[in-house]
Parts: structure tokens; sequence; C-alpha cells
């Protein structure tokens, strides 16, 4: 109810505005937040207008909106901000190639009777490629300024959902009213990824790729039926208004890409195997393991925004007397994770298009991520194309952004240090032509001999737990990894037996209640999980409950604080 | 526009197949062992000479061409590799269980490279599995027939190349059971049938609508529906994929013959199939095929009235008759199942040996490639140091298109070709230096840690 009062509101403003011309919109401003000027000069900046091209001592003027001039000599607008950037660095802000950034995620559709029919509700079954992430966007989600102040102008936002869950759009990282103000692309890809619909028809990877061939052959059928019908209609059956076919014509077309979330190499082969049996053009996103694929990548010309989430690196256990099949297989696990994280470079050796998805990374780990990318091999100026350039051109936007170059999108970024050194934090952001600028603070000085921040946020919840689960098998142990960013949660639950980690999916805590879900893979099909508990000092009282085949299965979790 | 589109894909194709890669082929000479040839008994002291990928010679004396490497098998036994009509190791998902009528659905798009259970079948000498959907379902999914490439980690250089499509059909407890726990259909045996006729009578109906588009000259016309669902079971019909069918008891078994009688489908294998040998008669005269467990019952009540004699009762009164695994575990020593035939039923080397070659080979339709060792078939070949039969042979060597993958005598302690580097590692516990307290446990030498049995790529 509330949201759809602001929502109103958004459009009677929206309406007044296109009264009002644009260039007036500063006079009557009761917030006093809008800016005096959008015109802007940094003056003898070091400038970076695209990887590998440095511009010393040079100004870079911003003006409604776009570059106007990079130069040694340019004149500056008399109602320009100057700003001295002789200690600053310009470069083209970054391009984020798949996230969720500013859409919220729906409640989870009703799980409807009779499930177990081959053909369950398209709304369940996950099947909504008509759908859109404009409908998600929530302009007032922590997670836009926070990508932005980590340097990224622009996301490829995708929506929350299952197997189809409907068409990405690219979005200006701005702070904005409305979110047709933030949208720079609709209808940017066709979004997919292997996530079965818990307890139904298609519940895993089986169903799902033959759903996919069985959605898309008739698409096809469907496509031709209503050209033909458009040119002449008399005597030929009417096409049914079948939106969910509808959905895939400009893919048909190959006017518009579908971008595949696929993290596993396995994965990835098989967005690439429906894209050859199919014949749409094809981008896959948040891959994990492409080192296999560089070549076949680089050879069938499918561009790819790789993970930014990195596995940790292994710790060798510190026991003395450990056996030396052990310390072998440690080795060996040593092994895969460096090939995890030289993969950037790999791609880079084999010259495959490639670009960096945020993906459910957590924004201050990003520099990092891209660090260690590059202490792996990545060079510094492939490093930045995947974050400018190569983006850009992926998602068709190159024309307007990417680099610092005169009629450019104003999309900059403006740092302390050259990129990928130690000393480089984001000093101010333009996105659209707005300007953010943020306190650059010298290293925190560990007043205590402690420098952990989630230990000084003082939230009940957030930091590491040991939990156990209870099940019928025996007990389950690992970590449970909590942390906050605005009001937002987000963890993972690791496993003692090696599993990999679990994402905790609407982590909630209100009144001592602490409540999220996750999904584990049982026998290759979907199951989620809800736990639901008490939070008492350290320890967490849950109850984990399971609906499978119509019946509920409830086992108890506890879970205990570590110590910080 | 029209022409850039058909550009565009004619583009992509020729991307893709200039990637497509070839699977590898080898060229080896083994000299001086005895040869199983299945087809024409032993042949000692016998030469097999492999070129690319394939048998090319069997004799006395051969000479390796320059650059073919020798291999001397001298004292030992060359057989064709084995071939398991029924596995679900190496797949990413087995089941699609969530609905009855899942013809659509196939396991070639979920092979699983990096299972190490590859390496472990090859190491019973194995070279080819029959990857299979499981029983969750009436009509499950279409199955793969791979080859052991163990090491390849594309899934489509695991393909048995030109195989015949097969589908995973089940009978009995397993369907009934999650229906029942619904409230839908199949509710019994009598449900199955009927929900088999309906589903082959549907198909029929969608083909006579395909057909009478394709006829139709009307320039006006629509084409139906597709509905890969449909045009499986259509396929069926018409003889193009081989149905391997889940059940146990002979009425169900029974049942099913008269189905496929009435809808005039002529190829059929039953999996499991514990009871078959009370209507092996019937079995015979329909020409259906069976791929059984040597001894392996009692883990449910339609699985109790069993025998060991089953296989060779079968093969007895003329039905083609394999045996298999179902197992990660059993699928290492398949040579010792066959054996069991002897044991149980009398058969010949010859005969007990076909169980896990040749007559596998048949029912998944690649006996004119592999399943014996003859001139012009694939060189898939296992070598073992005494008779396969004998319970004292063990693999040495198992190759595949003439290509080594697995060799006893350089088998690294850690076959794993993908590790996550987030994986915890266990230390092995030796229940000797452990504990002497567990008498009860007195002379179960080693215990593994759960992580070393399990793992996960």
């Amino acid at each position: 109810m509330k949201s759809l009062r602001k929502l109103c509101l958004h459009a009677v403003l929206l309406l007044s505005m296109s009264v009002i011309s644009l260039s007036s919109w500063a006079q009557s401003d009761p917030t006093g937040e809008s800016p005096v000027t959008r015109t802007y000069a940094l003056t003898n900046a070091t400038v970076i207008t695209k990887p590998g091209t440095e511009l010393k001592e040079t100004t870079v003027i911003i003006k409604d909106g776009l570059i106007q001039s990079v130069g040694k000599n340019a004149s500056i607008p008399a109602n320009a901000q100057v700003i001295d950037a002789s200690e600053l660095y310009v470069y083209a802000a970054f391009i984020d190639g798949m996230s969720n950034t500013g859409a919220k995620r729906p409640e989870n559709p009703q799980r409807p009777q009779n499930l177990f029919t081959p053909d369950p509700p398209n709304f369940y079954a996950g099947i909504t490629p008509e759908n859109s992430v404009v409908e998600q966007l929530d302009v007032e989600s922590s997670s836009i300024a926070s990508l932005r102040e980590a340097g990224f102008a622009i996301s490829n936002t995708v929506p929350y959902g299952r197997m189809l869950p409907g068409s990405s759009a690219l979005i200006l990282l701005n702070d904005a009213d409305h979110a047709d103000d933030i949208i720079m692309k609709k209808d940017a890809a066709l979004f997919a990824q292997w996530v079965g619909a818990p307890g139904a028809y298609p519940g895993n990877i089986l169903g799902m790729m033959a759903k996919w061939r069985n959605l898309y052959r008739n698409a096809v059928q469907d496509k031709k039926h209503s050209e033909l019908y458009a040119q002449n209609p008399a005597g030929m059956t009417r096409p049914e208004n079948d939106r969910v076919s509808q959905a895939f014509f400009p893919v048909i077309a190959q006017q518009k890409p579908v971008m595949f979330n696929v993290d596993g190499v396995l994965d990835v082969r098989r967005a690439m195997r429906l894209r050859d049996d199919l014949g749409f053009p094809l981008i896959v996103a948040g891959v994990e393991q492409s080192w296999e694929l560089a070549d076949e990548l680089k050879a069938t010309n499918t561009p790819i925004f790789l993970s930014l989430d990195l596995p940790d690196e292994p710790k060798a256990s510190d026991d003395e007397d450990k056996s030396e099949e052990m310390a072998a297989m440690e080795e060996r696990r040593m092994e895969f994770y460096k090939i995890h994280v030289a993969q950037a470079a790999k791609l880079q050796e084999a010259g495959v298009n490639f670009g960096f998805a945020v993906g459910s990374v957590r924004s201050n780990s990003i520099w990092k991520n891209v660090q260690t990318y590059i202490d792996n091999g990545l060079s510094t100026d492939a490093a930045l194309a995947a974050l400018t350039t190569n983006p850009a051109s992926i998602l068709g936007i190159s024309q307007v952004v990417g680099t610092v170059e005169t009629g450019k999108l104003a999309n900059v970024m403006v740092t302390t240090a050259p990129l990928f050194t130690k000393d480089a934090k984001v000093k101010m952001m333009f996105v659209d032509g707005d300007k953010y600028e943020y306190e650059v603070k010298e290293r925190k000085k560990a007043a205590n001999g402690g420098d952990n921040s989630s230990a000084t946020t003082g939230d009940p919840v957030t930091g590491s737990w040991t939990y156990a689960l209870i099940t019928p098998q025996g007990d389950q142990g690992g970590k449970m990894v909590i942390s906050k960013e605005g009001s937002n949660y987000s963890g993972y639950l690791t496993s003692d037996d090696g599993s990999p980690d679990t994402a905790m999916n609407n982590i909630s805590f209100r009144d001592s209640e602490l409540a999220f879900d996750f999904s584990i893979d049982a026998g290759g099909q979907s199951v989620q999980i809800v736990v639901v508990g008490t939070v008492t000092g350290k320890t967490y009282d849950a109850t984990a409950t399971v609906s499978f085949g119509g019946q509920d299965i409830s086992m108890d979790l506890t879970a205990t604080k570590d110590e910080q | 526009m029209k022409t850039k589109n058909i550009l565009l894909s004619l583009l992509l194709v020729l991307c893709t197949s200039a990637f497509a890669q070839e699977a590898p082929k080898g060229d080896v000479l083994f000299k001086g062992g005895t040869v199983l040839t299945i087809t024409n008994g032993a042949l000692e002291n016998t030469d097999v000479l492999v070129r690319d990928g394939k048998i090319s010679r069997i004799g006395k004396g051969l000479r390796a061409p320059n650059g073919v490497e020798t291999v001397d098998i001298t004292g030992k036994f060359l057989m064709p590799g084995i071939i398991d009509a029924h596995s679900h190791i190496a797949g990413s998902a087995i089941n699609e269980g969530t609905s009855q009528v899942t013809a659509e659905v196939s396991m070639e798009d979920v092979v699983d490279p990096y299972d190490v259970s590859i390496y472990r079948a090859l190491a019973g000498g194995v070279t080819s599995i029959h990857l299979m959907h499981g029983s969750a379902n009436v009509i499950g999914g279409q199955n793969e027939t791979m080859k052991l490439r163990w090491g390849q980690t594309d899934p489509d250089m695991l393909r048995f190349e030109g195989a015949p499509r097969t589908i995973k059909f089940a009978l009995g407890e397993n369907p009934t059971r999650g229906a029942r726990a619904r409230g839908i259909q199949p509710q019994s045996r009598m449900g199955i049938e009927m929900m088999l006729r309906n589903s082959f009578s549907e198909a029929q109906e969608y083909e006579k609508r395909w057909k009478a588009y394709n006829a139709s000259k009307d320039p006006k016309k629509v084409a139906p529906e597709y509905d890969l669902r449909m045009q499986t079971l259509v396929d069926i019909l018409n003889g193009e994929v081989l149905v391997h069918c889940h059940s146990y008891r002979a009425d169900e078994i029974y049942m099913l013959l008269k189905v496929f009688s009435d809808f005039n489908i002529p190829r059929l294998t039953f999996q499991h199939a514990n009871e078959a040998y009370k209507v092996a008669p019937e079995l015979a005269a329909f020409g259906a095929t069976a791929s059984v467990f040597a001894d392996w019952w009692a883990y449910k009540l339609e699985v109790y009235y069993s025998t060991a004699y089953n296989a060779a009762i079968l093969h007895e009164n003329g039905v083609l008759t394999s045996i298999n695994s179902d197992s990660g575990e059993l699928i290492r020593h398949l040579f010792h199942e066959a054996a069991k035939t002897q044991k149980y039923g009398n058969l010949s080397d010859d005969e007990a040996l076909a169980m896990i070659t040749l007559n596998p080979a048949k029912q998944l339709g690649i006996d004119n490639r592999v399943g014996s060792i003859e001139v012009g078939k694939d060189a898939d070949i296992a070598i073992f140091d005494n008779h396969p039969l004998s319970i004292y042979a063990v693999p040495q060597m198992t190759f595949v298109d003439g290509v080594k993958y697995f060799d006893i005598n350089n088998d690294k302690a850690d076959q794993r070709i993908y590790i996550d580097p987030e994986s915890s590692i266990e230390e092995v516990t030796l229940f000797e230096k452990m504990d002497y307290n567990h008498r009860c446990m007195e002379g179960a030498a080693i215990f593994f840690g759960q992580n070393l049995i399990n793992h996960q790529h």
C-alpha cells in the first residue's frame, strides 16, 4: 500500500517535471540538494582515456551529462565548478556485466495445489521471460550507492526469479526519485539461469534443457505465424497472444542476446549447447570456471562476464604430524585455487572478449578480487578493459560509454592514485553527469589492536557462527557467516563436509527473530529450506523446515556465535 | 535482413563445427597374450594390432608398424572392454521426477566428465556405460551411451558417437510410490499400464496432426504446437528410440510385452527384471532382452522373489541377457558378476563374458562397434593378469579407441581432474591405529573417511 502511494507520488512528480523545462529544475528545490551547476572542469588531471592511453596535465570538462572536452587547452565555461585534479586520476567509470543491483527480490510465488503435473503454472515454474527487471527496481536500494562507491556507473541488472525471470536492463547508478530516471536501456538481454522450480517441473537441469528447446522451437513457429498473419490475416487461424513465446521473438531475430547466469564449467557448456542447437546470440555471465573454455569462447565469439566471486585461498593444515597423503591433497587443492585466480589472465591470453560480473559479491570485495586476478597474471590494462571498454562493447553501448572521450556520457571515476595500486581510492564519481564525492580516509589506525569492521557494527547477528543442523542422517555442521550492508543482510553457510558454500537468502532479523532460507541440491532437484529461530545473546535456536512432496519436514538448527 | 539472418546462422554453424573436436584414437600392438574374442573363443599366444582406434589385425607373429608402440601381454588376458548397460555415474542429475512422463529430457545434457567414478570404472575394465535416467517416473528421460574417455572434460568427448537413442521407462513400486504420496495416477501397476497406453495414443494423435500439416498444400496452414515430449514418444513408436524398462515382477514384465505388441514397438530391454525367469519363454517369443543383477535382491518388497540363476535361465531360454551394475561400486568388478553365472548355471566362458560385453552391446545397439575382439571393431580393450572369470583376476590396463586410460602400473593416488579450492580435507583414519577397543569391528581393517569415498568435484 505504502509503496503504491509512493509510486503515485513519483508519477505526479514526473508529470510536473515534464511540464517545467529541465534547465529550470534548480529554481524550486525545497530540499536544497540539487547542485548549483552541472558543469564541471577537472583541471590538470592525469586522464586514462582508455586502457593503455594516458594523458598528463589534462582538463576534462563535463557539461549537460556529457564529456564536453578532454584536452590540454580546454576553455573552461564560466559556470563550471573548477576542480583542481592535479593530484588525481580520471578514468571511465566501471560497467558491471551482471548483478541484481537496484532490484528488489519479489516474494516467493505461492505454492499452487497439485504441482505434480507436466505443466505447472508458468509463474511457479519460473518461466516469465515477458517480465522485466524494471518492475523490480527500487531506487532506494542501498546496492546502487554502494556499487557506485566501488567505481561503477552502470550495471546490467537482472531480475530475480527462476529459469527465465525476464529481461535485464542497463541502469545508471544514480540517486533518483523514479526508476525511469536511471534506466539507460530497457530489454538489454533476456536473462536465463539454471534454477529449477522447487518440487515442480522443470525441477532440475534435465527438465530445464528440454523446456528451453520446447519453448524456443514453439516461439520460432509462433513468430513465423505472426509474421504471415500480419501480412495477410484473411483465412488464417489467429495467432495466440502468447507472451512467453513473444518474449523470444527479438532473440530469434538476433536483435537481443540471451544472458545466461552460469557459474560452473558444465553449466556454461549447457548454455552454449543450447545456443548451438537453437541459434540464439549468447552472453555467459557470472562464470567461475572458464579456463577450459578459453579457446572455445574465442572460436565461437562468445562474450563472457567473469565472476568477481573468488574462492578463498585454501590454508594448509599446520599439523606437523599430518600424513603425506594429506599434504599431497592440500597441494592439489592449492593447484586448483591457482587455476581459479589465473583464469582472467588465461582469457586475456586467448584473446577472449570478457568483462566482469559483480553478481552477489559485496562491493567492498570487488577491488580486492580484481587485484587477485592481476596478481595472478592479468595485466592492468586488460583489467581496466574488462571493467570499461569490454562490457561496453558486449552490451552494445560503446558509442556512449566506456572511455573518457569527447561526446561520451559523463560516467567518470576520479581516484587518488593510479588504479590497481595500493593507495588508489575513489575520490569522486560522475554518473550521467551527476557528481558524488567521497571522503578519502587515511587508513584507520587500530585503536585497541583490533581492526575488525564487522565487530564494530555491534549488530547482534553479523559475524561468524558455528551451526549444527540435526538431520535424520546425522548432524551437519559448519559456519554461518552473516554480514550487513545498509539495512540488508547477506550471508552464507559453509559445510564441514567440504560441500560448496550455500547462500543464505531473505535474511531478516527483527525482535530477536532471525529468519532466512537456503536451497540445496537433492539428487539434482532444488529444495528450499526455511530457517526461523530466536537469537539469545550468542546462541541461535531455530527450526529448519523443508517442504518436499507436499510434506513438511522439520529439523533443529542451533548455532553459537564465534568469539571475535 | 533475411539474408543477414541466414548468414548469421550459417556463420554460427561454421563456428561451432569448426571447433568440434574428434575423440583421440590410438595405435598399439598387443603382443603374445590370450585373446578372449567372445565370438571366436580364446586364442592363445595371439597378437592384436590396433590402427587409428580400430582393431586392424588379429594373429600370430604380427609386427609393429613404424611408430606403433608394442605392449607385451605375454601371460596376460585381453578381452573386449566391459560394457555396463545400467549406470548412473557421471551424471549431474539423474531424475527429473517432477512429472510422470518426461520423455523429452535427456541424460546427454547432464554428462559430468569430472566424476572420478569414471576412472574407477576404467580400473575395473569398463570402457562403455549406459548412463540412465532414474526410475522415479513411468516414462523417464532419454539415456546416454558413453565411452569412458577419462580426462576429457568436454562432455561431447565422452559420447558414444553414432549409438542409437535409448529411453528409460519404470514400472512397479518406484513410480507408484511418488504418485500415491501425491494422490495422483498411477496408484498401482494398473495405473502405470493406462498411463503408458494413454501416452502412446496421445503420441499417435500428435504424429497425425504433424503429418496432416506437412501434407497440406494450403498456403494458410499453421503448424501445430511443437511438443518435444510427444515427439520423443513418436520416435519410440517408430523404433528410433530403444526402450530400457526398469521392472522386477513377472506380471508387470508381461504387461509391458502386451502394450508393446499392441503398439507394434519391436525392441525392448527389461532392466533389473528379477522375476524375468518366470516369463523367459514369453520374452524370447517377443524378442525382448534382459539386463539383470547377478545376485542382488530383497532391498524392497517387489524384489524378494529372486534367484541367482536368473541370467542363466534367461540365456538358456534364448533371451539375450546382460549383467549390469547400477552402482559406482559394482561397476568396478563386473567380471566377478559375470563369473557368478558359471557357479549358478554353468555357462561357458564365452557365454559368461558375453553377459558383460557383446550382449549389453546388442541391447544398446552398438554391437557393430564393440563387444567382441574382431577386425574392424573399435579397440575398446581390457587387459587382465589372470582370466577375467577367475577370482584372482586384476585388471591391468584399459584402452578406449586404442588409447590407454588406465594402467595399474601408472595409477597415481589422486586421479581427480577438478578439486574445489574451498573443499575441506579429512585425514584418512586407520582403525588399527585409532582404537583397539572396537572388538566388534575386528577384521575390518581400514575405515575410510567419508570424503575419500565420495569425492565431489
